[in-house]
């Protein structure tokens, strides 16, 4: 039981920390929260709505989105997309996140 | 549609204050309501009253959604939280000491007393130091929750990202640099002094026991709380000042000149002291009426008292007025060499 708690909450703790670069990722289109939210299940990393929202309005306060409201369907939709500064970030995340997967294949090889 | 509203406006309620809170409301209606149309196609059927309890259920408590929204969820975070602790170590310390001897001095003052009453002196002693540290720990945790609240993180960094040279070490320090502490510690004991003058005045006083029961001869007179609302400007100045150069982490010439013209008005209300009716409540009648001493000695110790009283306001003036002379040497100093 306290194992499985453990795995769990080190599961979560690896998934948070790249959140930020998937968001990052699937903004270079505009998208509102349900359907990035739905988008990232879709690809295989479930991200519950209480990390994702406050997430992007973070990354908003960093200067690394922008969001619009929009009217659809008769219904008004906060749309983000990848700003100037976040695309000039991406490459660089992608960078380090390569680095991080090629470092831990050689440690758990 | 009506308890997605409802919940919306229940998570409203509970959001921190923060900027573009009716956004967040605006966008938890929007999602809640693209999730609901999900379920109701995926079921094959409209969306009701079931269908939107079961996924108001799984989106969660609105406290806890709204909780998700706090940028700050600390009273003290982990920037200031070394600093608390150091500063609570020194008041801790200095709270201890300072009634130990008190403690101390009351005991040989006494004696010869019973070993009752030597212990039951020694107990409240420490119930005393307990209180006043509890007391001591409300009011530094206030002012660390404030520096918290409105000292924002741009500007009041701990210093803790910038790279380490022990070439520091031998650095002599800047004129214009505030040491981190120092502003903290003017600022708690100053929050300390307004309590305890505002609030609790009757906690300064003569303690002594009588029989089994302890007493007390007010120390301060009318006279002094007369001005009490002056020195609570003056006092609520200095907090600013403490709190700008926390924020700045510089003595600039601003704040050089804010803390003069603080000291000047600290100057005006010492003379209204001095000038004024004595500021001791301790008269050879309450030294005789308390039985600390007998009518000789209470005459003397009242009149050593008064005269001590000036001689200590006198000299208040006088430091002050040092301190004024060596901050305008700092302004000009400062001004001099171009560094505003």
């Amino acid at each position: 039981m306290a194992n499985t708690e453990s795995l769990e909450n080190v599961v979560l703790e690896l998934r948070r920390g790249v959140i930020v670069l998937a968001a990052l990722s699937q903004l270079g289109t505009e998208q509102y929260g349900y359907s990035l939210l739905k988008q990232l299940a879709d690809l295989g990393l479930d991200v519950d709505q209480g990390t994702l929202y406050p997430l992007l309005r973070r990354l908003e306060a960093q200067g690394l989105l922008e969001s619009v409201w929009k009217l659809e369907e008769a219904r008004p939709r906060r749309y983000y997309v990848i700003s100037a500064e976040g695309k000039k970030l991406l490459p660089k995340l992608k960078k380090e996140w390569a680095g991080i997967v090629s470092l831990m294949g050689r440690m758990l090889a | 549609m009506k308890l997605i509203d409802r919940y919306v406006t229940e998570v409203g309620r509970h959001l921190p204050l923060i900027k573009g809170r009716k956004d967040i409301e605006n966008e938890l209606r929007s999602t809640l309501e693209d999730m609901l149309e999900d379920r109701a196609q995926k079921a094959g059927r409209a969306s009701d009253e079931a269908m939107e309890i079961e996924l108001l259920k799984e989106y969660g408590a609105p406290q806890k959604v709204a909780e998700t929204y706090n940028p700050n969820p600390y009273l003290i975070g982990p920037r200031v939280f070394p600093f608390f602790v150091f500063i609570l170590k020194i008041v801790f310390g200095a709270v201890t000491l300072g009634l130990t001897i008190a403690t101390a001095i009351q005991i040989m003052s006494q004696s010869p007393m019973s070993t009752m009453e030597l212990f039951s002196m020694i107990g409240k002693s420490i119930l005393n130091i307990i209180s006043a540290c509890i007391a001591a720990f409300g009011n530094i945790a206030l002012v660390f929750a404030l520096i918290e609240r409105f000292a924002p993180a741009a500007d009041f960094k701990m210093d803790d990202k910038k790279e380490w040279d022990p070439a520091s070490l031998l650095k002599e320090p800047e004129p214009e640099d505030v040491k981190i502490w120092e502003p903290i510690l003017a600022i708690v004991f100053t929050f300390i002094a307004i309590s305890i003058l505002n609030f609790n005045r009757h906690l300064i006083g003569i303690y002594y026991l009588d029989g089994s029961e302890w007493k007390v001869v007010p120390l301060l007179s009318e006279a002094f709380f007369r001005w009490l609302p002056l020195m609570n400007i003056g006092w609520i100045a200095e907090i600013l000042l403490n709190g700008m150069l926390l924020r700045t982490g510089r003595w600039q010439v601003s704040t050089r000149l804010f803390s003069v013209g603080i000291k000047i008005f600290q100057i005006a209300i010492i003379a209204l002291l001095l000038s004024g009716p004595s500021i001791l409540a301790i008269t050879s009648e309450s030294l005789m009426a308390g039985g600390i001493a007998d009518a000789d000695s209470a005459k003397t110790l009242s009149t050593l008292a008064l005269q001590g009283i000036r001689i200590v306001l006198g000299l208040a003036i006088f430091g002050t007025v040092v301190d004024i002379i060596k901050s305008l040497y700092k302004l000009v100093t400062q001004r001099s060499s171009g560094n505003m």
